[in-house]
């Protein structure tokens, strides 16, 4: 999957926070359910600004004026493991028994939060993307063992407690 | 809070246009169908907290103030992660 502005054609969308974004539909990443808040939401368009890597912009290909910005979760707690549901797995079209592999079968990405000045992070929720087929959902496992994150002064995460 | 003793197959209806179904009974969970009005908002309660979240996290971009201490973050972002060399990590 290639995270980056496109130049060649297939859609376009002029956005008020990213300028006007062209891509392809195999650029594109396809949510069954949406985004809880944004159920309607079921193609975003992942997009890497050079200058602020590893940031994902994760824009809306129908609405100009919605985009999430997200990390890697692996750049926030590089510890961080991933629990899916049986739900989560149906939507991703992952096998039931499958253990993917992040960076290799599948992305998880933090969509951050405005927090005061800085910003917090979930990864309670994360956004998993299939890179074998480019379907994305918000992972909501109760088991998940890892909670809030929050930028602190000097650029780093900290676990909020 | 009102307590209904439903079995696989059975229904309740809330409001006369939201019908809530038990397809399935297992021994840890229940699978529930639900039939509403395409308006209302069906979610389970730990998505109800992230959704609010997501619309706080979308308006990131759009308040002007807020496009302030992003540009700010977004510096300490990718400041950081230069410094630190994670800015290829796998995602």
């Amino acid at each position: 999957m290639t995270l980056c502005l496109h130049q060649s054609a297939g859609f376009a969308i002029d956005t008020p926070h990213l300028g006007k974004i062209t891509w392809d539909s195999c650029s594109e990443l396809f949510l069954p359910v949406g985004l809880p808040g944004f159920e309607n939401e079921t193609r975003l368009i992942p997009v890497e600004v050079p200058a602020y890597r590893p940031l994902v912009f994760l824009q809306s290909a129908e609405h100009p004026g919605v985009c999430f910005v997200s990390l890697p979760v692996l750049t926030i707690c590089p510890g961080f493991e991933l629990h899916l549901t049986e739900d989560d797995r149906a939507n991703l079209l992952l096998d039931a028994a499958a253990q993917p592999a992040i960076g290799a079968d599948i992305l998880c990405l933090a969509i951050l939060l405005p927090s005061g000045g800085g910003a917090e992070a979930n990864l309670g929720a994360p956004v998993v993307i299939n890179l074998h087929n480019s379907r994305c959902i918000q992972s909501l496992s109760p088991q998940a063992v890892f909670g809030y994150y929050r930028l602190n002064d000097s650029g780093a995460w900290e676990a909020v407690c | 809070m009102l307590v209904i003793r439903r079995r696989a197959g059975e229904a309740i209806v809330v409001g006369g246009d939201v019908e809530i179904e038990i397809i399935e009974i297992s021994r840890t969970r229940v699978k529930l169908g639900v039939t509403a009005p395409r308006g209302i908002s069906v979610l389970r309660r730990e998505a109800a907290a992230v959704a609010s979240e997501n619309r706080s996290a979308a308006a990131f971009l759009t308040t002007g103030a807020v496009q302030t201490d992003l540009v700010r973050l977004l510096d300490k972002v990718s400041g950081k992660m230069a410094k630190n060399g994670n800015g290829t990590a796998d995602m």
